[in-house]
């Protein structure tokens, strides 16, 4: 256990490094600078500017490899850099915007698993029949569903007919509870509601796949009700592809909510790097990307270190 | 040939949904003679006397017109071309890719397994919402670009899933016997490893099919998407649509009931293959609930009722 934690920490270090070089290099190869766009929103403004001189306080005349390897060095040293346009450290952008898309994250976590998880079981202990088939449908529908589509129109009918219209500006949840609440509550739903579909679906399959394991057969012999057979038996061994989609969706979640924090103007991190990508803001697209990298790979990792405390027979080679 | 049989009987909602996507396919092929207006260049031709006509309400325009007096049944038509190639094409790319990949790292093993797997880690790492938006902003707006950005990290992320099930079936000893023999890599690629975990692979590829045009409607919204004036449904929602959201509403809902529908089509289609093609899920034997329970409790009391009655005449 110990040894494989460690091997997995390790591993991370490489995968940490890919991550850091193909975002660098995608993001370079993007046509267009920052250089450009300060230099054109200057001239806009009536001051005339040297694009060089610009491109050398920025640190863009080097290389593109020397500056990967500045900018790896200074990843080490745990600065993320400054942002070309925003007058602040890149640090302080992911400070302030993390908590905001993580809260939206969780919100929509913990409710698409609170609605998939109780309907898959009940759609696997009742296969076939017309409720089955009515959820699933209905799962389905939430799947097929543009996203952005129906939060445009829970976000404008309202308040078109009753003048209602969520809070615009943003305020924290230790601060008013309720009034972040109305912020986040309906995106957070409209968040679930896919990953709740996807997820129902997933946790049907797989219990109806433990059901027709023998020891399931052997439960039914023994006279075991069919309500602890499910929650035994069945619940607990079909967890595991769950468990690992729960966790895949937790990078989803939080990084792309893009579209719903842009319609329902969260300033959340996917927001903050959709406009630092329209301005070639490098160093705030390279660092919320490579934070939220991160945060995927803990994630990931505690999933997989999860298998061995859900699943006994699980052996870690 | 089972398959179809089986598809059409049992899954008959599937067998239906391949039918409403045959539909899809079959409008988008013959786009040009079914349209009522048709493409001029790249656009629709403009009818600036009909403007924003509501739909159902003319005969020359059955789904209404929008603010340029374009006909909206006709952008629908060449808007499910665009959808559907970008479903055919993503598809059956991100199949290809995470094949390749997936199958080589099976088969070839050692250091170029490892290494294959950080990078593939990596691009996993990343959420794939922003891996999207940073390769379209890189490649710049068009259907290619779409199809390479929507089709490549999709295809590496489902590599993991290939490559586990290439590694069990390398393992076993028809494929020792083929190294036995001499057969190269790409032999026991081609011959051994594929064609074993080929339902798998339609499986994953039937599952995939739905995803791609929400994603695409989904880019289209953030601005990176198919090239302007190309009819697109997510364009159109996400354009005037959402412009439009209370003069013209069925700008927007068209094309997202569109959306959707294709969407639900191809996910059913996808599961009834998955249900047909995956042995574990195959009904049969094992298969428990509390209504089967019943009746085999039924039936074993007749027995013993039949069996009791015997013994007594027996008696």
């Amino acid at each position: 256990m110990l040894k494989y934690t460690v091997k997995r920490i390790l591993l991370l270090i490489p995968t940490l490094f890919l991550v850091c070089l193909i975002v660098f290099m995608l993001l370079r190869f993007i046509p267009g600078d920052a250089v450009d766009a300060i230099v054109t929103r200057m001239t806009q403004a009536g001051q005339t500017v040297d694009a060089d001189a610009v491109r050398a306080k920025l640190g863009m005349d080097k290389p593109a490899i020397q500056q990967f390897f500045i900018w790896m060095g200074q990843i080490l040293r745990g600065d993320l850099g400054d942002s070309f346009f925003q007058y602040r450290s890149v640090q302080s952008i992911v400070n302030k915007q993390i908590p905001v898309s993580l809260e939206l994250g969780i919100i929509s976590l913990v409710l698409s698993n609170v609605i998939s998880i109780p309907l898959g079981l009940y759609c696997a202990a009742h296969q076939d029949s017309i409720s089955d088939y009515v959820i699933r449908v209905i799962a389905v529908i939430f799947m097929s569903v543009p996203m952005f589509w129906i939060a445009t129109l829970v976000l404008f009918y309202p308040a078109h007919w009753w003048g209602y219209a969520p809070p615009v500006k943003f305020v924290s949840f230790f601060e008013n509870p309720i009034k972040n609440m109305q912020m986040f509550l309906v995106p957070g739903i409209l968040g679930a509601l896919a990953q709740a579909g996807m997820q129902l679906r997933l946790v049907r399959t797989q219990v109806l796949d433990t059901l027709r394991q023998d020891y399931v057969r052997t439960a039914y012999a023994k006279g075991v009700k069919q309500k602890r057979v499910l929650h035994h038996h069945a619940f607990r061994n079909a967890m595991i592809p769950v468990i690992t989609i729960i966790g895949g969706s937790v990078g989803a979640l939080v990084g792309g909510n893009v579209i719903l924090e842009n319609i329902f103007n969260i300033p959340g991190i996917g927001s903050q790097i959709v406009t630092a990508l329209g301005q070639r803001d490098y160093p705030v697209v390279e660092g919320c990307v490579l934070v939220m990298s991160v945060f995927v790979m803990i994630v990931n990792l505690i999933v997989d270190l999860c298998y061995k405390w859900i699943d006994p027979r699980v052996k870690f080679d | 040939m089972k398959f179809w049989k089986d598809l059409f009987k049992k899954k008959t909602l599937g067998g239906i949904c391949l039918i409403i996507l045959l539909f899809f396919v079959f409008v988008a092929i013959f786009a040009d003679v079914l349209a009522p207006t048709k493409l001029v260049g790249h656009m629709l031709p403009m009818d600036v006397r009909n403007r924003l006509v509501a739909p159902f309400t003319s005969a020359a325009h059955p789904l209404g017109t929008d603010q340029l007096g374009m006909d909206l049944l006709s952008y629908m038509i060449y808007g499910a071309r665009t959808s559907v190639i970008l479903c055919v094409c993503c598809t059956v790319l991100s199949t290809l890719v995470s094949l390749v990949i997936g199958v080589l790292s099976a088969v070839i093993g050692g250091w170029f397994d490892l290494i294959v797997q950080r990078i593939v880690d990596a691009f996993g790492c990343i959420p794939q919402m922003l891996l999207l938006l940073l390769m379209m902003s890189l490649m710049g707006n068009g259907i290619p670009q779409m199809i390479i950005a929507l089709s490549v990290p999709s295809g590496i992320g489902g590599s993991r899933m290939v490559r586990s099930a290439a590694i069990s079936v390398k393992d076993s000893g028809y494929c020792d016997n083929s190294d036995l023999l001499g057969g190269s890599v790409l032999w026991k690629c081609v011959k051994h490893v594929v064609p074993n975990i080929m339902p798998l692979i339609i499986i994953s590829a039937a599952g995939s099919l739905g995803g791609v045009v929400l994603m695409e409607a989904s880019m289209n919204f953030l601005g990176y998407g198919v090239a302007p004036g190309t009819p697109s449904w997510g364009a159109l929602i996400t354009g005037e649509g959402r412009d439009m959201l209370f003069t013209a509403p069925w700008l927007c809902i068209i094309p997202g009931i569109a959306i959707a529908l294709l969407t639900f089509t191809s996910s059913m289609f996808g599961d009834a293959v998955r249900d047909i093609l995956d042995p574990r899920l195959r009904g049969g034997v094992g298969s428990y609930n509390s209504k089967k329970l019943d009746k085999v409790v039924k039936m074993l009391k007749e027995k013993e009722d039949e069996f009791e009655e015997d013994m007594g005449d027996i008696a």
